[in-house]
């Protein structure tokens, strides 16, 4: 049977009791309109009526503009002045590592700092910063960070402290129990703050230290050497354009020599490094040649020698091998009297810079190139002395009152002093600490350090110019700066970091208020300019390690760590080593025939023993590397850190005594059999295609491309010539790029030298995950810009060339064919876009990508993230979820951004150089060069013209818009290197 | 023994041992079903319980895989896809040999594949499902690639897939597959569906009446019946050849050295099927063994698909030195390195398990003895599924692992997750081909007894002595339906 079934449409409600009695009347008022009489006209249209009906209407035809009262409310207008929401405001400010301030800009949103840039008016930054520099906000925002006072472990604060302090003054006396441990000075304002407390206790003493010793020369100067002026570097245990400068005015000025200006004639610099790590500037040279370390001053001494016997005439005799190129460096070397330099690095003894001196006075370099410049620390003694003078008073018990600013000397003292065992004899031990590490755990108060973003300071360059450090948001654990600390403790007049800065400031200025204000605008203060002196004197009291046979142990900084205090920063933590391209750890490196006598290979175990002090750490094969040396960077292997550095590494400053801060010898070695895994972002070292069976014929892929200057001028198309290929054309016609503005990159590789600055920069600017080091080992980094490293030659003798590798927004991307969902597609200004929630993920298009570029989320990167590291995401770029793929967008939103400024400016054309990328702002050597390409009065059109300019793997017919300017090598014509440059051809 | 040698061409060998009548060959089969259904055998139950777990394994897997993302796989960069792709890849070359059976030698009228079609059709679409989760899984963000992939209107105007992409052609070829065969699947059914009805009683005769649509066997009936399935049969025919060409094109259309090449199509295909027949083989030795069925699968069947395993062997061997041949030829470093790289490198225990498994056991089929050989052929079919298994894996993971740029070499490890999963699809299978077991007729009664009827005319005709003779105890008039018989 068939049910219609009732259709449920609630309850009915009856309107009035007519309704449900149904009454007629009732049904007829409830079927009108208008209930009421309007809708009748009782009487006929008469001539009246009509009349009355139509001036009725026009007078009330005006009732429609009647509406509700108008109520007017009030926003909140009291905003903060100069504050545009959503628009950054940039904050000059400085910040010093290593003893060497670089003047930097903090780009701050919604009142916390998101990025630092390079500030261009400060001499030791003009525009470029370090991968430090770039990863010092994240520090800011480091969950683990040291946030309240500590008593001998248990929470406190600092009016406990300053109760403490009270309490000591009158024990103090004339302060012959009281010591002060600082980094080495180069703030004015506290060296004032320091000169009061040396007044007012006379007999304590001030002690600077550093774990990296930057400075084995004379205190107080440092040499100052201007390699733009040098033709001919030759750097003995340098790596002045990596670790052993951590600003980057050395890298600015060597690679002016480096870079083409004039193609029709070109002109490079050249550069011997003579090392036994590979470094950086050993990527760089030109020439580079191996020997221990303990045997540089041995080669400075002949080549000094050779210099000095220059009335015999010189022959070259041989080829490739360190003391046989002595006779040509040297004929080099006074070929180029007075624009040439040698130089040394700190981890040499003060002998050896001693005789390299001696080397730039032969040869009339002191004045023009080198010249030594006063520091700020007054320290005259050299800085090991002092320190162990120090720990041998407190191994004594004489002293009472030990004020700790330097960053963790428990960890990184020699440990020979045992400094962290003393430490427990000092009655009151005062450490400003950065984060809870080993020395808070020795120390009975703990005060919480202020970042340099959060606190007001000063630093000064090396040639005096001042800059102020000015806070960019609020203490975010009320931090003190050292000078606030040792104010509060020697009861100086100002308490307040700010009072002490622009007390200190103020009365030197002549323009007064207006002009401490353009101080901070400008992030520089005219000071008094540094004399340089031509005659610094040494400290050759240091000796030097002594001969030994066994292994010598190099200490070295971390690219990542430097001296361990970055330990848990997570994005210097992922950034691979720019030679080793290791994450997350520290190794022993070996080179090749070392690691083959032993035995050892990747991730075997070593221990590494000398005078009953040993540690045990996992060995990587360094080509390149001197024999019988092992090359630890120091600072891993902490035990008291957050939980980013948790795990990492070994700690090497465990078998560094103070004989051997910078190197030392007479090391054992033993296996231990087991293995350790390490995490590395590339596997693959070489061009040359591995050699998998016989019949195989040598093909080196021609992916950087390189030759000597000598052929470049006989063959200036030589770039792209190396691979031949037919025709390319496309099925499609060719999009019409020729209009609007088109946005290309050059990237030269005569410039580049693999710092990382450009790498976290990106990290910096496009809030990209950091994934551990269990999914770097998997292959699944995040970096948008990534840097291979190549080597070339042979395994003992190579050379390196870095290439920065982005997404080259290709203009026949083989990634946008095949997403399915048309989730990257391309602009009509010449970008491939990712589009992140279109995106499924199926990772088409980074199998279809020949470069490799693009990054999958594999998982959720973000997941526990705490909320204070929250803070450091830039809000104009999305946080990719997981799921989704990502890639380098030519920072779009900085492109974007200035289009929006320029169209509120009337115009549409961006100027050259308006918009620059993180990565080319950044970047300390300027490789990288971004513009419109259709402007062609742009750099970037100029380089695109140049015979140098390449496409990595053109023959796919990528036409990708990012192109490489070929690298080009100055080799000495008399030396033939043993590393010489293969030709490629085919 | 069925007799070979072929004398006159109009006389087909015995494809139907034991000479048993019609009816027998219904009840043959429909009692397997009753039997099962009438007191549910313990070894059943264990074997669902076997394959059941690997199936809740399968979900598990993928419910984790979801909420946590790919990383749980060991897809990494540069091998962006892996076992995901591969077991897809896999799964849907499995399922070519049952449309093939089914459809295209349906248009060769090879009367020898009446017996196994519906057994393959099944096998199809048992793994053709299974392929299709890792299409939608294997992406970052399942949950909207399940209709962005599909071109379904919506509020943004015209957001469509991306047509240029392989993989949208993927969607659009393996979800046409999915549906064409689930229909010739489905029609081919239906007279045994009615059949069942016939002989079922209570719930099951409900179940089977609503799902044979009122057969009732009448000429009209068989006309309608035999003209749409020409007709799906017509269909079928090019999607064998087309599906996994499209397959293939997600390859072949990429830049990759190793997947950028023409031989794609037709390699891919011939792999399909020489998988897919090793599989049936597989599965078919196994069932006529447990469910007595030699007579009706006879020797000669599996000679046969073996044969056809031969040949498609034979065309992927060829296809394998085409391509090392080629990529030595054209001079290409990139290409030239790739199988080098193949065969030399970090994954050359792969690519020697696919020559070995593919190239070299097929031929042992050149030999009469072996291919009729049980045991043989059993472990050969494994050994060919295992290495068209690998053949995929080293195709993609080897292409990905080192492409252009040395210095995003990277190397894939699979998880105890990628491998569960995979071990699950299994299980899903052959939790599918157990109710199909247990409900359905797994041999076209229907076509097996028109084959017969058809061979007993010819011989009447052509008055041979050959071929069994049916007519004892059936008259010859008798209408050949399946629908009437009790």
């Amino acid at each position: 049977m068939i049910q219609i079934t009732k259709k449920l449409t609630g309850k009915k409600y009856w309107r009035s009791l007519d309704q449900v009695y149904q009454a007629p009347e009732f049904q007829d008022w409830l079927n009108r309109e208008f209930p009421g009489e309007a809708a009748e006209m009782h009487d006929e249209p008469s001539r009246r009526n009509i009349l009355k009906l139509m001036g009725a209407s026009f007078a009330l035809g005006g009732l429609t503009a009647c509406r509700r009262p108008v109520e007017h409310i009030l926003p909140f207008s009291k905003g903060v002045e100069n504050f545009i929401h959503g628009k950054p405001l940039y904050y000059n400010t400085v910040m010093s590592l290593g003893g060497t301030a670089v003047g930097l800009t903090a780009e701050t949103n919604e009142g916390r700092p998101t990025k630092i840039e390079g500030n261009p008016s400060h001499g030791w930054s003009l525009g470029g910063t370090r991968g430090y520099h770039q990863a010092s906000v994240l520090s800011l925002y480091d969950p683990n960070r040291a946030g309240v006072v500590l008593n001998e472990g248990k929470n406190s604060d600092w009016n406990a402290f300053a109760g403490h302090i009270q309490n000591l003054q009158g024990s103090f006396g004339n302060g012959a129990g009281l010591r002060f441990l600082s980094e080495p000075l180069n703030s004015p304002s506290f060296a004032a703050v320091k000169k009061h407390a040396l007044t007012r206790f006379p007999a304590a003493k001030w002690i600077e230290y550093s774990a990296i010793q930057t400075n084995a020369t004379a205190q107080p100067v440092i040499p100052r050497i201007a390699f733009d002026k040098a033709a001919v570097v030759v750097a003995l245990d340098s790596d002045f354009l990596g670790l052993d400068d951590t600003s980057v005015l050395a890298v600015k000025e060597f690679v002016r020599g480096r870079k083409i200006t004039n193609e029709d004639s070109p002109v490079m610099n050249r550069l011997y490094t003579i090392e036994p790590q590979f470094t950086v500037t050993g990527a760089a040279a030109d020439h580079r040649y191996r020997i221990k370390s303990s045997e540089v001053g041995a080669y400075a001494s002949a080549l000094l020698s050779a210099i000095q016997s220059q009335s015999n005439p010189l022959k070259v005799v041989g080829q490739g091998s360190a003391d046989k190129a002595i006779a040509a460096i040297a004929k080099d070397l006074l070929a180029n009297r007075g624009k040439s330099v040698v130089v040394t690095g700190p981890r040499q003894p003060a002998a050896v810079h001693q005789i390299v001196h001696q080397l730039n006075q032969a040869l009339g370099n002191v004045g023009p190139v080198v010249t030594y410049l006063k520091t700020a620390s007054e320290q005259t003694r050299p800085q090991i002395d002092a320190f162990k003078e120090l720990a041998g008073e407190m191994a004594n018990g004489q002293v009472n009152t030990l004020v700790i600013m330097a960053w963790n000397p428990a960890f990184t003292a020699p440990a020979d002093l045992e400094f962290e065992a003393s430490l427990k004899k000092v009655a009151n031990t005062i450490y400003l600490a950065q984060d809870v590490d080993e020395t808070a755990a020795a120390s009975k108060w703990v005060i919480p350090a202020a970042h340099f973003l959060e606190s007001w300071g000063d630093a000064t360059a090396p040639d005096g110019t001042a800059s102020i450090q000015q806070p960019t948001i609020q203490p975010i654990h009320d931090g003190k700066s050292p000078a606030e600390l040792v104010a509060a403790i020697t009861g100086y007049k100002d308490q307040k970091a700010y009072d002490i800065v622009r007390n200190y400031w103020l009365p030197t200025l002549s323009g007064g208020e207006a002009a401490w204000k353009k101080a901070l605008h400008d992030g520089i203060l005219p000071a008094a300019a540094n004399t340089g002196t031509t005659t610094p004197t040494f400290h050759t009291s240091v000796a030097s390690p002594p001969a030994a046979s066994g292994f010598e142990v190099l200490f070295v900084p971390s690219w990542s760590v430097f001296d361990g205090r970055f330990v848990n920063n997570a994005w210097l933590q992922e950034a691979p080593d720019p030679i080793t391209k290791l994450t997350w750890d520290n190794a022993a490196l070996l080179s090749p025939a070392t690691a083959k006598k032993l035995g050892v290979g990747l991730g075997d175990v070593i221990s590494i023993e000398r005078n009953g002090r040993k540690v045990e750490g996992p060995v990587m094969v360094q080509p390149g590397q001197a024999d019988d040396t092992i090359v630890i960077p120091v600072g891993y292997g902490r035990t008291k850190v957050g939980h980013v550095g948790e795990g990492t590494g070994f700690n090497a400053y465990k078998i560094r005594t103070s004989d051997s801060f910078g190197f030392g010898t007479g090391f054992n070695v033993t296996k231990t059999g087991r293995t350790y895994p390490l995490a590395r972002t590339q596997e693959f070292d070489y061009q040359e295609e591995p050699k998998l069976i016989g019949f195989q014929s040598d093909v080196s892929r021609p992916i950087v491309r390189e030759a000597t200057i000598e052929e470049f001028k006989k063959e200036p198309n030589f770039a792209n010539e190396m691979v031949e290929h037919p025709p390319l054309r496309s099925l499609y016609g060719d999009y019409d790029y020729s209009r609007g503005q088109q946005w290309a990159m050059a990237i030269d590789l005569n410039a580049c030298i693999g710092c990382n600055a450009c790498m976290i920069a990106c990290v910096a600017e496009n809030n990209i995950g950091v994934v551990g080091k269990e999914q770097v080992a998997r292959g699944r980094e995040m970096h948008w810009i990534r840097l291979d490293r190549y080597y070339t030659g042979s395994v003992e003798e190579p050379q390196a060339v870095t290439a920065p590798i982005t997404c080259m927004q290709c203009e026949t991307a083989p990634c946008e064919n095949v997403c399915p969902v048309a989730a990257t597609v391309h602009s009509p200004e010449g970008l491939n876009d990712m589009v992140y929630n279109r995106c499924v993920g199926t990772r088409y298009c980074s199998n279809n990508c020949p470069y490799k570029v693009r990054r999958f989320n594999f998982l959720n990167w973000h997941l526990n993230e705490a909320e204070v590291t929250k803070m450091v995401y830039n809000p104009e770029v999305t946080v990719r979820m997981r799921g989704v793929m990502e890639k380098c967008t030519y920072c779009v939103q900085r492109i974007q951004n200035a289009k929006i400024q320029a169209r509120t400016e009337n115009r549409r054309w961006l100027k050259d150089g308006e918009v620059t990328p993180a990565c080319a702002q950044a970047c300390p050597a300027e490789c990288i060069t971004f513009g419109n390409v259709n402007d062609l009065e742009s750099r970037i059109a100029k380089l695109k013209q140049s015979p140098r300019n390449y496409a990595m793997l053109a023959e796919l017919n990528t036409k990708p818009r990012t192109t490489y300017l070929a690298k080009l090598r100055n080799p000495n014509p008399e030396l033939q290197p043993a590393n010489a440059v293969e030709e490629h051809r085919g | 023994m069925a007799d070979l040698a072929i004398r006159d061409p109009h006389v087909s060998p015995v494809l139907v041992e034991g000479n048993p009548s019609l009816h027998e060959v219904t009840t043959d089969v429909a009692q397997i079903v009753e039997g099962i259904n009438r007191k549910v055998p313990k070894e059943w139950y264990m074997a669902l319980a076997l394959t059941g777990g690997l199936t809740m394994i399968l979900f598990a897997m993928l419910g984790y895989l979801v909420f946590t993302g790919i990383g749980v796989w060991g897809n990494n960069q540069p091998v962006g896809w892996a076992w995901d792709i591969t077991n897809f890849v896999f799964w849907i070359g499995i399922g070519h040999a049952g449309t093939l059976i089914s459809a295209i030698l349906f248009l060769f009228r090879q009367k020898w594949r009446t017996s196994i079609n519906r057994f393959a059709e099944a096998m199809t679409l048992f793994a053709v499902a299974c392929a299709l989760i890792y299409p939608l899984f294997h992406t970052g963000r399942p949950w909207r690639a399940a209709y962005w992939l599909l071109p379904l209107p919506n509020t943004h105007l015209s957001v469509w897939p991306n047509f240029r992409s392989p993989l949208v052609w993927d969607v659009f070829a393996v979800s046409t597959y999915a549906t064409v065969s689930a229909l010739f699947w489905y029609v081919g059914l239906i007279p045994d569906l009615a059949t069942m009805r016939d002989r079922a009683k209570g719930l099951a005769q409900k179940i089977y009446g609503a799902l044979s649509l009122g057969w009732r066997g009448s000429a009209r009936h068989w006309r309608n019946y035999e003209m749409a399935y020409l007709i799906l049969a017509g269909v079928s025919t090019p999607l064998v050849l087309s599906v996994h060409s499209v397959v293939s094109f997600d390859f072949a259309t990429s830049v990759l050295p190793g997947w950028h090449t023409t031989i794609f199509p037709p390699y891919f295909v011939a792999g399909a099927i020489f998988s897919g027949f090793a599989m049936v083989v597989t599965l078919m030795v196994i069932a006529r063994w447990a469910f007595q069925l030699q007579h009706l699968v006879t020797l000669k069947h599996l000679e046969n698909m073996n044969k056809i395993m031969l040949a498609t062997g034979t065309i992927v061997g060829y296809a394998y030195a085409t391509e090392f041949f080629i990529a030595w030829y054209s001079g290409n470093p990139y290409e030239r390195f790739t199988f080098i790289n193949r065969a030399f490198g970090p994954y050359s225990w792969a690519y020697w398990t696919m020559i070995s498994c593919n190239v070299i056991s097929p031929q042992f089929f050149w030999f009469k003895k072996l291919r009729t050989s049980i045991p043989f052929m059993f472990i050969l079919s494994i050994f060919v599924n295992i290495g068209m298994w690998f053949e995929r894996f080293v195709i993609i993971a080897t292409s990905l692992h080192r492409d252009f740029l040395p210095s995003s070499w990277g190397y894939f490890v699979p998880t105890y997750v990628d491998m569960l999963t995979f071990l699950g699809t299994f299980g899903l299978f052959l939790t599918l081909f157990l109710f199909f077991v247990r409900f359905l007729p797994m041999i076209a009664v229907s076509e097996v007894k028109g084959m017969m009827a058809n061979e007993a005319m010819h011989s009447a005709v052509h008055g041979t002595a050959h071929g069994p003779d049916i007519h004892a105890p059936a008259p010859v008039s008798e209408p050949v339906s399946g629908g009437l018989h009790k």
